[in-house]
């Protein structure tokens, strides 16, 4: 089908596509890390917010020199890019408290890139309305601080344009998902991450453009994906399809997720409210959370649950970064919890480079095939 | 290369009877708590909660060579071999059915928990962990990240706010565990005492300045104990007057940790507690640990007419909770003042906080000082991520620099 292959570009061309819009808006770009960053006050000036992602096939010389053995491959990964030049178009980079590796990477993306505007959100750890008051107050200063770097206004009209946006494409987005509740589902699992992942590159106007064709295209299409085992698919943060490849290529279809760059980005919207940044504050604290949040683990297990039985879902694969540090810690419980219920669950710790997954498959196969087993 | 006078059978005098008095409040029923460093445990200590922390009790494992064996009980449960080995090992701890192995008869089971975000989101993630299996609560106190690195002084007014704001929610939670009233008053004699043994620690650490200093790492990783885990007592405050005596003594009359001291260093974050003795084979090599960063994180005066107000400037400058030039500025001024030639930055493994930005440090210590750093990659206690050989290498190459 013609239309997915735009989100591929999207995704593929990530670079010269920000690069073109930039030339023709005469606007800003800025980067962003964290699902806890409200794009939407960036689009509010105008600006193009795009997110980080790194790559798996390219190596990571550069920024070995600065990171240690230690660190998160993705947060490694990013900024071999960024140290390379991939990056040198970015007019801003804000982070926002999201785990120990965003928040020491940034002091690294400080020093050692030229980006003119840094800003740091710091997204309280906790659901509580003390926190989401801070939070409002954080977005305050965010706000006065794009206005004052990029010499602009931000009003509440702005706010509620873009917030309107933001919603409309979350919302196409969770239609998207729906149409994996099919078996077959209409969409792969590699497809609709290029169709998130590629929401994060381009602004939503244009992405909603796209949804609504797909929408429209999609329940005929002629190429439907295989049937396969059903999955749930969670974990650390997932930039690339090369997981779900190989997953897919094997006899599983993903259906669902609960990762950053699927259901945790866009599943809650942003509460129609007299003040637009209340409103935003308000989402991003009552979001589907990550687990860097106090207790997350009851609410996003809960969540995952749901879209357990929403999808059908017949096992789950935990996808962990190597020192992906809160994903681990919960890893255990998760998978405890699930088993308990009668879910089949595979744990994989990965490299985020290209031969650091390949053993995977064997692993993979082995798993989709004990699933098929089971009767 | 004697020990200090006042360190002789620190962990029999001190160690084990702490842990000792841990396991008769339980047994007597009165309130324990798990605490995560970083924490203001004075709060705890004004309502007369044995705060307990599974960071030093991890120590404690790692010294008496049980670590790993704890930590592997915790790997088998899911856990991954790259998360902190404090969390690894006490998670073990927890879980183990081999109670015998445990040092001091293990942590006795906490009342709550409780943890702040101020030094990593591994401390939330951990204690939410040793919640789950211990089933008890969890209070978070969740710190805003100090961005600018500003100290005391210089604090976001709404990051403080937010801080008090949630040391009266704290203070409600504990209420309510405890069943009895905080005190005022008392929590001002606390939060007296507690700036007296920080001052006290301080006037100690000064003395290092001198040549040749009359205090090395070894002594001091274990006299911090009281800075870390009780501040707030009179046996702090008896013990850090006895020990500055003595090291003010040695300061006097020229008696250093080594007699000739070649090399003066400075250690970041933490040791290798399964190995101290490391610390006696830089003395061999006429190198001495004249200060740590892990000896300054705890220190910060108190206030006590302003209780709450001057625990948020105490706990949020820390330089866990700051970006990386609030580390670096604790770095150079103790390089400065502690006239060091060299700066050791262990990399452990478990800790992405510590770890990452080190090459940030490292290349401004030498742009602004002139003082070349060491980056180690060690554990601070699963000894599987050590490799002494290499270790002890990489040591003696960067001595030999020193020397050029």
């Amino acid at each position: 089908m013609q239309i997915l292959q735009s989100f591929k570009n999207l995704l593929h061309r990530k670079h010269i596509i920000a690069k073109t819009w930039k030339n023709q808006n005469k606007r800003p770009v800025v980067g962003w890390n964290s699902t806890y960053t409200p794009e939407e006050i960036i689009s509010a000036i105008n600006a193009l917010p795009i997110r980080i992602l790194g790559s798996m096939d390219t190596t990571t010389t550069l920024a070995d020199a600065y990171l240690p053995r230690n660190a998160c491959s993705f947060a490694r990964s990013t900024f071999d890019h960024a140290l390379k030049g991939d990056y040198n178009y970015l007019d801003g980079f804000v982070t926002s408290n999201s785990c120990d590796n965003f928040g020491k990477t940034y002091d690294l993306w400080r020093h050692y890139t030229q980006i003119p505007y840094f800003h740091f959100i710091n997204t309280p750890h906790t659901n509580t309305p003390k926190s989401s008051e801070f939070l409002y107050y954080e977005l305050i200063r965010f706000k006065e601080s794009l206005e004052k770097h990029f010499k602009t206004t931000i009003t509440n009209k702005t706010l509620q344009t873009a917030i309107k946006t933001y919603n409309e494409n979350r919302t196409f987005l969770k239609q998207v998902y729906n149409l994996r509740r099919k078996d077959p589902p209409l969409l792969s699992g590699v497809e609709a991450l290029e169709i998130v992942l590629s929401s994060m590159l381009t602004t939503k106007q244009a992405h909603n453009k796209l949804l609504k064709q797909l929408l429209s295209e999609v329940t005929t299409r002629p190429d439907p994906p295989k049937p396969g085992v059903r999955l749930l698919i969670t974990g650390s943060i997932m930039d690339t399809p090369d997981l779900l490849n190989i997953t897919e290529t094997v006899g599983g279809i993903a259906v669902t997720d609960d990762l950053c760059t699927g259901t945790r980005y866009f599943w809650n919207l942003v509460e129609a409210n007299k003040d637009p940044l209340e409103a935003i504050a308000k989402r991003y604290i009552n979001k589907i959370p990550s687990p860097f949040m106090h207790d997350s683990h009851r609410e996003r297990f809960n969540h995952i649950k749901q879209l357990i039985k929403d999808y059908d879902v017949e096992a789950v694969i935990i996808f962990l970064l190597k020192f992906c540090d809160t994903h681990m810690f919960d890893a255990p419980l998760l998978t405890e919890e699930l088993k308990a219920e009668g879910i089949p669950v595979l744990n994989i710790e990965y490299e985020h480079t290209r031969s650091g997954i390949a053993p995977i498959k064997t692993r993979i196969e082995a798993f989709i095939e004990m699933v098929k087993g089971v009767p | 290369m004697t020990r200090l006078q006042t360190l002789e059978g620190f962990y029999q005098n001190h160690i084990q009877p702490y842990y000792q008095n841990a396991h008769n409040a339980e047994r007597d029923g009165k309130p324990i708590a798990y605490v995560a460093s970083t924490f203001p445990v004075e709060i705890l200590q004004a309502m007369d909660i044995t705060p307990i922390w599974p960071e030093n009790y991890a120590s404690v494992c790692a010294a008496r060579q049980v670590s790993v064996r704890l930590a592997e009980i915790a790997e088998r449960r899911g856990y991954s071999r790259d998360l902190c080995s404090y969390a690894r090992t006490t998670i073990g701890s927890i879980l183990t059915t081999e109670k015998d192995i445990l040092p001091e008869g293990g942590m006795p089971k906490p009342t709550f928990l409780v943890a702040s975000t101020a030094a990593c989101d591994t401390h939330l993630k951990w204690f939410q962990v040793l919640s789950h299996h211990l089933k008890r609560p969890l209070y978070l106190l969740d710190s805003p990240y100090n961005i600018t690195g500003a100290d005391a002084e210089n604090l976001e007014p709404h990051y403080i706010q937010q801080y008090m704001s949630q040391l009266e929610e704290l203070i409600t939670f504990l209420e309510k565990q405890t069943n009895t009233k905080l005190d005022k008053n008392r929590l001002r004699k606390i939060i007296e005492l507690s700036d007296r043994t920080s001052n006290l620690w301080l006037e100690i650490q000064d003395y290092r300045r001198t040549i040749p200093a009359p205090m090395g790492a070894r002594d001091a990783f274990s006299a911090v104990f009281f800075m870390l885990c009780i501040p707030a007592t009179q046996t702090a405050v008896n013990f850090y007057e006895k020990l500055r005596d003595e090291v003010k003594e040695r300061a006097k009359n020229g008696i250093g940790k080594i007699q000739n001291e070649r090399y003066r260093l400075i250690w970041d974050n933490l040791p290798m507690w399964f190995n101290l003795k490391f610390f006696n084979y830089l003395n061999n090599l006429g190198a001495v640990t004249v200060a740590e960063t892990f000896s300054h994180v705890w220190t910060g005066s108190l206030d006590p007419s302003k209780p709450l107000e001057s625990l948020a400037k105490k706990y949020l400058p820390n330089f866990a909770n700051c970006s990386v030039e609030r580390r670096i500025n604790l770095i150079l001024n103790l390089a400065k003042d502690f006239h060091a030639n060299g700066i050791i930055l262990p990399t452990n493994w478990g800790c992405r906080m510590m770890s990452i930005g080190e090459t940030i440090v490292k290349e401004v210590l030498y742009e602004k000082l002139g003082v070349p750093s060491l980056i180690l990659n060690v554990d601070s206690s699963d000894w599987r991520n050590y490799n002494e050989a290499q270790v002890k290498n990489q040591i003696e190459t960067f001595i030999e620099t020193l020397n050029a």
